[in-house]
This record gives structure tokens, C-alpha cells and sequence, in this order.
């Protein structure tokens, strides 16, 4: 009874705890948050603050795609398919029989983690760029089937019922609510990942991520850790799919399940830093606004296409010159900093 | 027996790598395991450790058939081992590549951390622990290999190619250190090596093998004789013309 309360309170001290982090790190982080909470109070123009929504549902994208990418190593482009089994599982309970959305989104998580241990035991027989592969064929295939399945809403999608004034049974606001659901949901996976990260399992992971060889010497099961952190992110990414079907309040497997959103998802993270706690949301934080103002921007100018084009070449000077992202290039500076200095 | 291989074949589609090697160890014995280039130790080892499915042959340890069962089981039954390239888990510091192995035995971070302090002590490291292993000598990453590999507590001990690489003074430094570790955790080791310096002086015992099968068992002194051990030695060397 006693070791349980002592392993309780550890637990809780790892969640809440950022000691180990450099002052300057926490700052940063306290001031972020600081800026977030009070966003909509000091940004009243809408299109900033759906940027803002936007940037914390991808920043949550990243942090759950962060496990199995980047503690994990493995490169998954099928995490589309996670957010549209939490879309779906949300959009259709709630237009079906009206089921309350806190009951809907255990539903999405588990359909999302139980297609995915289905399915990757045999995926993870492949490695590398064959295991993107399979990742990014499966969601695939899953997107093709809710386009052509009627009982879905095949590829008219599904429209949620609006409700008329705020509610938090189906979880319908105005913008600044959304905003703070989307926030309060966005620290709740940022806390996880604060414990996670100290966890044994993400030592255990790292070794995998780094040597499958070494790690099995020491007795870690390589396939079944990757595969339990596989779940982990399946069940995050169903989480932001629930997010996403009663804030947008209509979906369809073009917008859910799509390969741009599963690829868009991936570069958060890789972008921001991947298997550090801060890349994901340095990542949203410049890919988004960058997707919805330059997007915007250029398309209005008669330049369709030149974001794309932007963007590729962001990600391919990040991927040849820094594999780890801006975290990365921060983490090497500070190195040089310590080396010169030490 | 503590460990006991028993008729082990091991064949990659046409190529035998292990035909028939049988041998057994007992508890607390140093082993060398000798023999040229392609002789088929580190296949022994992978089938050993579970890194190979042998074709077929048992592999017995504390009288447990252990048999084709994978290295993470293996290695959480008490055998650790070392590899000959060595593989570090280079995003890790020293301390965590150590602690990694601790927590096969431990769950509590903390105390995984002291029981990785302590064993990095033990083989002279603890100056390094913040460090990462890729930015380290050879020499040092092999000291890596060996504390993570001490740090699941096991009973048997494969080193493969441990002094691979290392200098002179670095090889008895290395030699000094396995003494050491031998009597203070009362492990049993089997080694193999090409540094016949390093073999010579630190087994008690030595099996010479040669395309795949054992020629030759006993101490270092006999084995030196034997004439099948110079046969194999010296005739592949010749052949190569060194």
C-alpha cells in the first residue's frame, strides 16, 4: 500500500516536474503558455485566433506522433487514419444517437488502438522507409474504404447537428471556447509527454530507436516496444480526430483521412525536433502559420502553389542540413557553447 | 553444467558456419574461444545469445534448454554479452546507454541511475557518464559496451572481440579490469579474440575452432602445441601470404 502511494507520488512528481530542464527552457515555456491562455483577450480578430486553434491541435498532432517517430525512430504516415477513426467514432455517436462527446472520444481511442495492434505486428516486420510505406498504404486504404461505405457517410461526410447555445455535453462553443478546450487538451498530452519522457519506457524506446541489437542484449523486447508505443500514438491521434469533428462540426474521410495530413503531422515534429519534448510545438508553431498566412497570402497574389513549394524546401534543408530539426540545430549551438566554454 | 552447447549446426542457405560444436562451461570458468577469420565464433555467440536460430543442436543453460529463444530472453535469463562492432546507443549519454541495462533488472529510474553510477566506477568511466559514446575513443566505447552489458547482472558474461582495436596498454588495462569484475560479481566469461596476448593471458581454458567445428580444447599452453591449432594458424596465413 505504501510502495503504491510512493510509486503514485512519483509519478505525479515526473508529470509536473520540469527540473531537469534548463532555466531558459522553462522560462520560454512559462511565457508560451502565459501567451496562449491570454491569446483571445489580446487577439480580437478571428482568423488569427483559428490560427491559434489550428497551431495547438497540431502542436497535440506532433506530441503524439513524437512517440513512435521520434523517441521511436519509426516514421509513421498513417497517422491520418488515427485521427479519422476519433473524427468518425465523435461525428457519427453523436449524429446517430446522440451520444455525449466525453463518451465518444474513449470509443474513437479504442477502435484507433485496437485496428492498430491489428495491424502492426506485420508492419513491423518492415523497417525504414518500407515501414513509411506500410504505414502510409494502410491509412490509405482506410480512407478508400469510408469514401465508398454509405453507412459512414462515404464521401458526402457527416454533418454534426449544431446545437444553439454553448454546450458542453456535445462540446460546442464560440471561438474562444474551442480555444481553451483545445488548450486544456493540449497540456494534458504536453503533461503525459513530461512524464513519458523521463519514463523507463522512453529509455527503453530510445535504445531500440538506436540500436535494435544493443537493446535486445539488455533485454528489451524491440518488437513489442515498438509496438506498444505504436497504441500510445494511435490513441493521441484518435484524441485531436474527436477534437477535430465538433469543432469543425462536419468531416469526411478527405479532411480526416487524407495523406497530406498524415505527412503535415510527421513534419511538425520532424521539423520542430524530433524525440525532444519541445519539437513538436516549434514545429506547429512555424509550419502552421506558415501553411494558413503564406497559403493565403500568395494564393491571393495569383501565386497557387508557391507555399508548397516553400515548404518542400524548408523540409529538405532541415532534412539534409539537421535531421533533428530546429531543436536540433538549437542543441548543437548550446554544445559548441559548453565545449568552447568547458 | 552452467552452459552446454550440444551438436550446434548453424547454416546460412548453403554455408555452414557452425557444424556440430559441442562444449560446456562451468560456473565461474574464464573460456577463450579462438580460431582464423570465419572460423564461426561469432555465429556461436549469435546462436548462443539468441541472435541466431540454430539449424539445428541444443544450447543448454543452468540445465534450462534455452534453445532458439530470442536475445531479449536470453539476456533477461543472465546472459549478457558484447558486440564485435561495437553498438552504442548513440542519442544516449554514457550514464543512460548503462542505465538502460539496469532497468531490465530495476524499474525505479533513480535507482537505476545509482546502479549505473556504480558500475561505470567499476570499469573507471564515471568521468565520462554526461558524455556521448560516439564521441568517445574505441577504447572507451568498449568499456561502454562492457558496463552496459554488467548492468543486467548476468551470470555468463560473452565478450566477442572485446580488445579488438585497442592498443597494448589499453589490452592490459582491459584484462585487469575483466580480473576484477570476474571476482567481485563471481561471473563466468567466455571470450573471443584474435589478440592472442589478450586470449593467452586471461583464459583459464581455450577451444580453437576452424571452419565451424572445434579442433582443439584445454589450456593455453597445450593448445599452443597442438598441432592442428598451428595447422589451421599458420597454413591460413601462409595462404594468405603474410
Amino acid at each position: 500500500m505504501v510502495g503504491k502511494m510512493k510509486a503514485v507520488v512519483g509519478v505525479l512528481k515526473d508529470t509536473f516536474s520540469f527540473n531537469d530542464l534548463p532555466l531558459s527552457e522553462r522560462i520560454a515555456f512559462a511565457a508560451f503558455l502565459v501567451f496562449v491562455f491570454f491569446f483571445p483577450w489580446i487577439v480580437h480578430t478571428s482568423y488569427p485566433r483559428v490560427v491559434m486553434i489550428r497551431f495547438l491541435l497540431f502542436a497535440m498532432y506532433g506530441l503524439g506522433w513524437n512517440l513512435i517517430g521520434g523517441y521511436g525512430g519509426q516514421v509513421d504516415l498513417g497517422q491520418a487514419k488515427n485521427v479519422g477513426f476519433g473524427a468518425f467514432a465523435t461525428a457519427l455517436m453523436i449524429t446517430w444517437w446522440g451520444v455525449p462527446f466525453w463518451i465518444t472520444v474513449p470509443v474513437g481511442i479504442t477502435v484507433a488502438v485496437v485496428e492498430s495492434f491489428a495491424v502492426a505486428y506485420p508492419m513491423f516486420r518492415l523497417r525504414g522507409h518500407y515501414f513509411a510505406i506500410a504505414t502510409l498504404c494502410v491509412a490509405l486504404v482506410w480512407q478508400k474504404l469510408f469514401l465508398f461505405w454509405d453507412w459512414t457517410g462515404g464521401a458526402r461526410g457527416v454533418e454534426l447537428p449544431i446545437k444553439s447555445a454553448p454546450n458542453f455535453t456535445y462540446m460546442q462553443f464560440g471561438t474562444i471556447g474551442y480555444h481553451y478546450f483545445i488548450f486544456a487538451l493540449f497540456m494534458a498530452e504536453f503533461l503525459f509527454m513530461n512524464w513519458f519522457r523521463k519514463s523507463k519506457m522512453s529509455y527503453e524506446l530510445q535504445a531500440v530507436r538506436d540500436n535494435e541489437d544493443a537493446a535486445a542484449s539488455l533485454g528489451i523486447n524491440v518488437t513489442w516496444t515498438k509496438v506498444k508505443t505504436y497504441l500510445i500514438t494511435a490513441a493521441m491521434g484518435a484524441v485531436g480526430g474527436s477534437f477535430y469533428a465538433v469543432y469543425h462540426l462536419y468531416i469526411d474521410p478527405r479532411c480526416v483521412m487524407q495523406l497530406d495530413l498524415s505527412i503535415l503531422i510527421a513534419m511538425t515534429a520532424m521539423v520542430g525536433g524530433a524525440g525532444s519534448i519541445w519539437g513538436p510545438i516549434l514545429g506547429a508553431a512555424i509550419l502552421i502559420p506558415l501553411d494558413m498566412y503564406l497559403g493565403a497570402l500568395l494564393g491571393g497574389m495569383g501565386f497557387y502553389g508557391i507555399d508548397f513549394i516553400i515548404y518542400a524546401l524548408i523540409i529538405m534543408v532541415i532534412a539534409a542540413r539537421e535531421p533533428r530539426g530546429i531543436w536540433g540545430i538549437i542543441e548543437r549551438a548550446r554544445r559548441r557553447g559548453y565545449v568552447l566554454r568547458g | 553444467m552452467f552452459l552446454e552447447v550440444k551438436n550446434l549446426y548453424k547454416e546460412f542457405g548453403g554455408v555452414v558456419a557452425n557444424a556440430g560444436v559441442s562444449f560446456g562451461l562451468e560456473k565461474g570458468e574464464i573460456v577463450g574461444l579462438i580460431g582464423p577469420n570465419g572460423a564461426g565464433k561469432t555465429t556461436l555467440f549469435n546462436c548462443i545469445a539468441g541472435y541466431y536460430k540454430p539449424t539445428s543442436g541444443k544450447v543448454f543453460f543452468k540445465d534450462k534448454d534455452i534453445t532458439g529463444w530470442p536475445a531479449h530472453r536470453t539476456a533477461r535469463s543472465g546472459i549478457g554479452r558484447t558486440f564485435q562492432i561495437i553498438r552504442m546507443m548513440e542519442r544516449l549519454t554514457v550514464e543512460e546507454n548503462v542505465m538502460v541495462g539496469a532497468f531490465c533488472r530495476i524499474n525505479d529510474r533513480e535507482r537505476a541511475r545509482r546502479d549505473a553510477q556504480e558500475i561505470l566506477e567499476l570499469v573507471n568511466l564515471e568521468e565520462q557518464a554526461n558524455a556521448h559514446p560516439t564521441e568517445l575513443p574505441i577504447a572507451t566505447q568498449k568499456r561502454i559496451e562492457l558496463a552496459r552489458a554488467l548492468a543486467i547482472e548476468p551470470e555468463l558474461l560473452t565478450l566477442d572481440e572485446i580488445a579488438a582495436g585497442l592498443n597494448p596498454l589499453e589490452t592490459i588495462q582491459i584484462i585487469d579490469t575483466l580480473r576484477r569484475i570476474h571476482k567481485e560479481k563471481n561471473l563466468t566469461l567466455l571470450l573471443t579474440e584474435h589478440v592472442m596476448q589478450f586470449i593467452m593471458r586471461i583464459s583459464e581454458r581455450i577451444i580453437v575452432m576452424a571452419a565451424g567445428r572445434k579442433i582443439a580444447e584445454g589450456s593455453p599452453q597445450e593448445v599452443a602445441r597442438k598441432e592442428a591449432v598451428i595447422k589451421a594458424y599458420l597454413g591460413e596465413k601462409y595462404a594468405k601470404g603474410k
